[in-house]
């Protein structure tokens, strides 16, 4: 059969790194065709290529034979090409029936919008959904599960003939997913190509056609969905080599330092308990989203959790922790928190590397007391942690990634911390650097340190950890010794629940 | 329930009062302050509830109404213009320049509109803040006019006098005004597509997605430009109904005027961040503002004693209304 859209050999990378790898795509009307990988394999990437957000830096696309170029989304839209976006796209100040024609209103002789028909059409498109929504509500009075179903109608009045469902049921109760999957086989038998992007198996295997696993930015395999199985997809997800990167694991834990029991991230979570202990470090793994984050933010303050009790050293944490005074709070209690974006949350870009490194010393001591002179602490800082800087008087952002990146480490263990907790060790950096952080975390925990660690990327978590806990839905579904789990094991906890 | 009010949406004055009421901002508050107002000043003062005092009210709120709906325009796409003053006492300086009233009255619409274009030119093609663009802007201007009229003086034509002092089958003319800028405004903001795309740009705004109204292919750069032209057309329409009202070019007329014209328009509930406002929110902050003036001075109090009150109103209103009513 002749497909209705082809991407031949894409390419994009962002900054330096290559998010996107040689990856064709093939869709062919009148089909549900899945697109699986693990976080960061490229999968949004590549529809919101082909959705007109971002431009190849190579590649073509074509649309039945005709190669096809898109500046923005609209452009795709008039192409046919419409998309649920994880992420926000309707205007949340509008009305429903303006959202659907906004960039196309319909006017009067007079030159007038034509409200009238706009709301008639919108009506009629929404009850062809089966919603029954007033076109004059606004948006922002809207449910998450509504927002996308009123996406999908805005696909269908466009007369779109590729729907991108990017997670669409990443937010919706199971009665909702129903729904949904009934418009999505509807589209099908009209001879729509529809692209799924979900990391649920089961309704991978209710709803789609075809399958295609991306890894690492490149294609793992497109297959006809009746011939894999769950388990052969998550192989065909992971199959990947552990490389040398890692440092031995340490000998034996010390004493519980960080203890968190009966916690529940939002009212709706089950509680749950995890423990650090000295020498050890511990990893929260699982999908992107699923309360890793929150739970460690939690613990600093950054994020209001429902209940809990925490224990630090055996003495008990008020919980909340306050947002304003809780970093300062714990760093005088020995814990050093390291935020994910070193970019936007962790360095001071335009200042010297020695203030990014004695900022965290500084902030210990009481408000108005003259500053001290830590040159002494920065060059042995720099020196320890192989910080590859001309000298410490250059600014943050002249470093390399990886450098930066132990800038902020070295910020936080300049102050002698207990406990680390700490998302993201090497996000955009690369792999020599990431090997040093690895054995720089190791090293603090081989001297008595606990570190508590966050990441996306579960080969690392693997290799760097004592202990995985694997989180699904704001609460804890599995613990892993870190030395036998697998990548497998992981997915499948994580997807399982 | 959906089938029984199609009717409703077919013209934009009843678009304006019905529907998405969430996106006008919180209105109710400054109406229900002028009623208030009204009603005091009537039982405190018997000059207040004269005809020749209404209309005279009305007269004298007519400048920063009429500027207020300008600022409307630009706080829409989350913008600011604080060139507005100095444009309404250039516009005065311009038609005292002594030439027929056919050059110069179209000479000072097309002077706003460079004004206005220069302005969103600054915000969108080189990144400038709004308020440093309009700011500088401000600067530019009203140097400008105290090299054309360092000191008030001069005579502008007699159309536009005429356009303000006579009265016309009976009615004032500055009653006429408001029921053409009010028209005209309507039709701008909730008639035509431009309207509709300054709400889309400003909810991206608002909530924090630059790009949303882009990706439904809107210009948002030439729309958020156009924008900033309204604005300065409708100070340089003020600045025409002063110079009729002064029958002269001041250079000093438009001082502060800006900072009145944002006043009004937060008071009549419009959000700063974009996206979120109503056109007659607007008026009824100028309203309000008018209101206060006139009351005050009806009932004797000092001017410097006003500008306080001025303030406290602002912010007592401001305090009253939830800023993050809409979406996230």
């Amino acid at each position: 059969m002749a497909s209705l859209i082809e991407m031949s050999n894409i390419s994009k990378s962002f900054g330096g790194s290559l998010a996107v790898d040689r990856v064709s795509l093939a869709l062919q009307p009148g089909s549900v065709h899945a697109l699986m990988g693990e976080n960061g394999a490229g999968k949004s990437t590549l529809m919101k290529i082909l959705a007109g957000v971002h431009q190849p830096d190579s590649g073509e696309i074509f649309r039945n034979g005709q190669p096809i170029r898109f500046a923005n989304p609209k452009e795709a839209l008039d192409n046919g090409i419409s998309t649920v976006f994880q992420e926000l796209s309707l205007l949340p100040n509008l009305t429903i029936a303006e959202n659907m024609f906004l960039g196309r209103e319909p006017t009067t002789p007079s030159g007038r919008v034509d409200y009238r028909r706009m709301n008639a059409e919108t009506r009629k498109a929404l009850a062809d959904l089966g919603l029954d929504l007033s076109p004059e509500t606004l948006v922002s009075e809207l449910s998450i599960a509504e927002r996308q179903f009123v996406e999908i109608a805005h696909g269908i009045k466009a007369d779109a003939s590729v729907f991108i469902l990017d997670e669409p049921t990443a937010a919706l109760n199971s009665a909702d997913v129903e729904v949904l999957n009934r418009h999505i086989r509807r589209l099908r038998d009209e001879g729509k190509a529809i692209v799924y992007i979900s990391h649920r198996m089961e309704e991978i295997f209710q709803i789609c056609d075809t399958v295609t696993v991306l890894k690492d930015g490149r294609l793992a395999g497109t297959k006809p969905l009746s011939e894999v199985t769950p388990a052969s997809l998550i192989a065909l997800m992971v199959g990947r080599e552990l490389q040398d990167l890692f440092p031995p694991r340490g000998a034996t834990a010390g004493d519980v330092v960080l203890q968190v029991d009966d916690f529940r991230i939002d009212a709706k979570g089950a509680p749950l308990s995890i423990r650090v202990c000295r020498g050890e470090i511990v990893a929260l793994a699982g999908l992107e989203g699923q309360g890793q984050q929150k739970l460690l933010r939690a613990l600093v303050g950054q994020f209001q959790p429902f209940s809990g009790t925490v224990r630090l050293k055996g003495e008990a944490l008020s919980m909340p922790v306050p947002p304003g005074a809780g970093i300062r709070r714990l760093q005088a209690a020995g814990v050093a928190f390291i935020p994910e974006d070193r970019k936007e949350e962790g360095l001071f870009l335009t200042l010297p590397v020695a203030h990014n490194l004695a900022i965290g010393l500084h902030s210990r001591r009481p408000g108005l007391s003259l500053a001290r002179n830590y040159a002494r602490t920065i060059a042995d800082t720099i020196r320890d942690l192989g910080i590859k800087a001309a000298s410490p008087s250059v600014a943050a952002n002249s470093l390399s990634g990886g450098n930066q990146q132990k800038v902020l480490l070295g910020r936080y263990l300049a102050t002698k911390p207990e406990i680390l907790l700490i998302e993201e060790p090497t996000r955009g950096v690369d792999v020599g650097a990431k090997s040093e952080i690895y054995r720089l975390l190791r090293e603090f925990a081989n001297g008595g340190g606990a570190v508590l660690v966050l990441s996306r990327e579960t080969v690392e978590l693997i290799g760097l950890c004592d202990r995985i806990y694997v989180m699904h839905d704001n609460t804890v579904v599995s613990e892993l010794p870190a030395a036998t789990a697998t990548e497998h094991d992981i997915l499948n906890a994580a997807l399982s629940a | 329930m959906p089938e029984a009010r199609p009717s409703a949406m077919t013209n934009p004055l009843a678009r304006l009062a019905s529907a998405n009421r969430g996106r006008q901002g919180l209105w109710l508050v400054p109406l229900v302050l002028a009623v208030l107002l009204a009603i005091a000043l009537t039982l405190r003062t018997s000059q207040f509830l004269t005809s020749e005092n209404l209309l005279n009210l009305v007269a004298q709120a007519m400048p920063l109404t009429i500027t207020a709906i300008g600022q409307l325009f630009v706080i829409l796409v989350g913008g600011l213009d604080l060139s507005v003053g100095s444009v309404i006492s250039f516009t005065t300086a311009v038609l005292a320049l002594g030439a027929p009233g056919y050059v110069l009255v179209p000479a000072v619409f097309l002077l706003a509109a460079l004004i206005g274009l220069t302005n969103g030119f600054a915000v969108t093609r080189l990144n400038v803040h709004p308020i440093i663009a309009t700011l500088a802007m401000q600067y530019i201007v009203l140097g400008i006019t105290r090299v054309l009229r360092p000191v008030a003086g001069g005579t502008v034509p007699d159309v536009v006098i005429a356009s303000v002092s006579g009265s016309f089958l009976g009615l004032p003319m500055p009653v006429y005004w408001g029921i053409v800028v009010i028209i005209l405004a309507c039709k701008l903001l909730y008639g035509s597509r431009f309207g509709l795309h300054l709400f889309a740009i400003g909810g991206g705004m608002a909530a924090g997605t630059e790009d949303a109204a882009r990706n439904f292919g809107i210009a948002t750069k030439r729309n958020i430009m156009l924008a900033y032209v309204a604005c300065s057309c409708f100070a340089a329409l003020a600045g025409v109904f002063l110079a009729g009202r002064i029958v002269s070019g001041d250079p000093n007329v438009g001082l502060l005027f800006e900072l009145d014209a944002i006043t009004a328009v937060a008071i009549g509930g419009t959000q700063l961040s974009g996206g979120i406002g109503s056109l007659h929110g607007t008026i009824i902050g100028s309203v309000v503002l008018a209101l206060l003036s006139n009351g005050m001075n009806l009932l004797n109090v000092s001017p410097f004693v006003q500008t306080v009150i001025k303030g406290g109103i602002l912010l007592f209103v401001i305090g009253l209304q939830s800023r993050k009513k809409m979406g996230l």
